[in-house]
């Protein structure tokens, strides 16, 4: 048995309830996001831009999209001869099956499978964040510092810390206190749910977490708190880079149009920066004739034969004659019918607007789908 | 069991493609924003499930190698079958008659041997269209003729060179010519039963130098050659001008719908590029475009490849730009092709007409 430095543990099961239409269907991972990725990419490509290649994606809510999206790893240069992508949902055994309790009991279910790489460090992630990071520069923090657990936190302002995950630390980065979106913030350090661990404690955390009947078996609520009870050694890394949990339809939204900005943070045009996805099938997109397309971001596929303006449109997306299409994101093979107004609005993947409909509103986001619509 | 194997040729010269063939094989020409000629012989053969194909390449493959590599994306990175790369003989490098050089196949008979394959699907890799082999298969199969032809019916007043066939009113092939225009054209892919073809290596192996075509037409008295009619829209790709003129083609809705039909799906080299964003002030009119450019000036009536740079003011008309070229602010280009790589400076003009576009060599800054 080779043994792997390094495994990181992409979590991808959660619904991601608060995208509602855009979720019905699929994990919150497999969302569209910037045109041709979905939120997975990101986490996925840091980790073929760091040299981790051995990734266990744990699924369990709608894994469907998920499943087929990732296939062999090929897309990330997965498809390692030794290591590569493997996709990780809940099991049965012999004293019958049950599902993924909570981000900890998750990796414990999946204990046997980091075993057999027998790896130093795991690398925890999640499927639904914004960000470029090379995640080795945390992992020699990780080993400078002789951490037990590193966690990766971010300077937020004062005013929103009571939104997030808040450590307190030393001047050496030693995390003294961790507190769950406290009232009143004694630092501004936000973790970002990214965590390396050395396996042999976590491992060890992992089965007392599971012995214990009142645990919610969630890092962030139990994990995080047991070792520092232990008085182990836990640092946390600042990153300074661009970060976002896309959460919210709000988030989702301001987040994929920030993209547009030309002095944007998040910059998907910059050549250094290679994100990786598996939504390449298509040809060249086209606008025709009468088309128009003002600042905007379009990928291969689409067809323009009405006005584009300020919006992002994903792969396939066809705008007939005479619509128009203003501040929305158009996701995957969607469809506008002609002589449609179109105005902030996130259409949902495979879904369509009918021909001289008006959907949307300039003051609050609409999110179409299928068979529902909802306002935000 | 598939009983159908497939050979693709590159080992040939396509005259009147200067400069785009200083560097590459005419079957690695980019083409439509995205492709590679060669990229529709490929994949029509893996649409219409082959799923093992030889590949014989010119002596100068690096390019064509750079864009197919394993194969991986045609699905022909396989345990069993797949793609085979077969080496050419080095008199491609003259073969500008034909697609077939005889001496390709004699040089690689253990290939067409293998397996237990009874048929060898042939195309060119320079056959541009989206066709479904499976009919053709299936005819093939039941005909009981050891060779079909693939053939076009031309329009009135049609007039290029290539081999043309007479038929006979069952469809049986009665006349195989060199020809500068005729009705009914062979458009360079066959389908041929294994034991012909290795029998026709046998008793002329003498012939090598000859194109396999020509071959047939010499043989045609004793052979039965059943043929088969290709209705379907074929991007001509005889030269610069062909070239130019079936680029902008894939401005029609048409054309686009039937070469890129989803159910068939072309396949190509992956290149993860992000999004094409389109920056405030640009104007993009009847375009084909591909993701990773950033237009900030005008385009119209062009065919834009992935990663192109169209500064602030710069105007591009009726023009090919291939990947990653930059046209620099205030240029100005009308019936341009721009090979990869091209610079165009500030402020310059540069003017073709749609009967001779000007071509703008790999790598170029003006």
């Amino acid at each position: 048995m080779r043994k792997k430095e390094c495994v990181a543990m992409l979590l991808a099961g959660g619904q991601g309830s608060r995208l509602g239409v855009l979720t019905e269907k699929i994990a919150k991972p497999a969302v569209s996001f910037g045109g041709k990725y979905r939120m997975i990419d990101f986490s996925l490509s840091n980790c073929v831009n760091s040299g981790i290649d051995t990734v266990g994606v744990l699924v369990q809510y709608k894994p469907s999209l998920l499943n087929r999206y990732l296939g062999t790893g090929a897309a990330w240069d997965l498809d390692a001869a030794y290591g590569g992508v493997h996709i990780l949902p809940p099991y049965a055994t012999q004293t019958g099956g049950e599902w993924y309790e909570g981000t900890a009991d998750a990796i414990y279910h999946n204990i046997d499978f980091i075993d057999e790489y027998d790896p130093d460090y795991v690398l925890i992630l999640s499927g639904d964040h914004l960000y470029q990071m090379d995640y080795n520069l945390m992992l020699d923090f990780h080993k400078l510092m002789g951490a037990d657990l590193t966690v990766a936190v971010k300077t937020v302002p004062w005013e929103e810390a009571s939104r997030f995950g808040i450590m307190s630390v030393d001047d050496e980065m030693r995390i003294k206190r961790f507190s769950e979106k406290p009232k009143y913030p004694d630092s501004n350090l936000a973790s970002m749910g990214i965590y390396i661990f050395s396996w042999k404690v976590l491992r060890a955390a992992l089965l007392a977490d599971h012995a214990d009947p009142a645990s919610e078996h969630d890092y962030g609520k139990n994990i995080i708190p047991a070792l520092l009870g232990q008085g182990k050694n836990l640092f946390a890394y600042v990153f300074s880079g661009y970060w976002k949990d896309v959460g919210t339809i709000p988030s989702y939204y301001s987040t994929q149009m920030e993209l547009l900005d030309p002095d944007a943070e998040f910059k998907v045009h910059d050549t250094r920066m290679h994100i990786l996805s598996n939504l390449n099938g298509h040809p060249a997109h086209f606008v025709g004739e009468e088309g128009k397309v003002i600042h905007s971001m379009l990928c291969n596929g689409c067809e323009i034969y009405g006005t584009v303006e300020n919006s992002i449109l994903s792969p396939g997306v066809i705008v007939e004659e005479g619509a128009v299409v203003k501040d929305s994101i158009l996701l995957p093979e969607s469809r506008v019918g002609a002589g449609a107004v179109v105005l902030r609005t996130i259409l949902n993947e495979r879904s369509s607007i009918e021909p001289h409909a008006a959907v949307g509103s300039d003051d609050k986001i609409t999110v179409v789908g299928d068979n529902s619509t909802m306002e935000v | 069991m598939n009983r159908t194997i497939g050979l693709v040729t590159t080992n040939y010269t396509i005259p009147n493609y200067a400069p785009l063939t200083d560097e590459r094989p005419s079957a690695a020409i980019p083409f439509g924003g995205r492709y590679r000629l060669l990229d529709f012989a490929l994949s029509n053969m893996v649409n219409s499930r082959i799923q093992t194909v030889g590949l014989i390449t010119p002596h100068y493959y690096r390019s064509i190698m750079d864009h197919i590599g394993a194969g991986k994306e045609w699905g022909l990175d396989k345990k069993s079958g797949g793609l085979y790369i077969l080496p050419g003989a080095v008199f491609g490098f003259r073969e500008s008659d034909g697609r077939f050089l005889f001496r390709d196949m004699l040089h690689n008979l253990s290939y067409l041997e293998q397996g237990d394959a009874d048929y060898i699907l042939v195309s060119s890799g320079t056959l541009v269209c989206n066709i479904d082999y499976q009919p053709l298969i299936n005819q093939h199969e039941l005909s009981g003729d050891p060779v079909t032809l693939v053939y076009q019916k031309a329009s009135p007043g049609h007039a290029r060179p290539g081999h043309y066939i007479t038929l006979d009113e069952t469809g049986r092939v009665t006349g195989i010519e060199r020809a500068s225009g005729g009705e009914f054209q062979f458009i360079n892919s066959f389908i041929i039963n294994k034991t012909l073809l290795l029998r026709l290596a046998k008793d002329f192996d003498a012939l090598g130098y000859l194109n396999f075509i020509d071959l047939l037409a010499q043989a045609l008295p004793n052979l039965r050659v059943g043929s088969w009619r290709f209705d379907g829209y074929i991007a001509q790709m005889d030269g610069v001008q062909e070239y130019f003129r079936s680029s902008m083609d894939l401005l029609r809705r048409d054309v686009r719908r039937e070469l890129f039909n989803p159910d068939r799906q072309i396949l190509t080299k992956i290149h993860d590029t992000p999004p094409a964003l389109y920056a405030p002030g640009s104007e993009v009119r009847n375009s084909l475009m591909t993701a990773g450019s950033i237009v900030e000036g005008t385009v119209e009536n062009s065919v834009v490849f992935r990663s192109v740079r169209v500064e602030k003011g710069a105007v591009v008309k009726n023009c090919v730009l291939m990947e990653k070229c930059v046209i620099k602010a205030g240029a100005y280009l009308e019936n341009v092709i721009c090979d990869k790589f091209v610079t165009v400076s500030e402020n310059k003009h540069i003017r073709g007409t749609p009967d001779l576009p000007c071509v703008l060599p790999k790598g170029g800054v003006i």
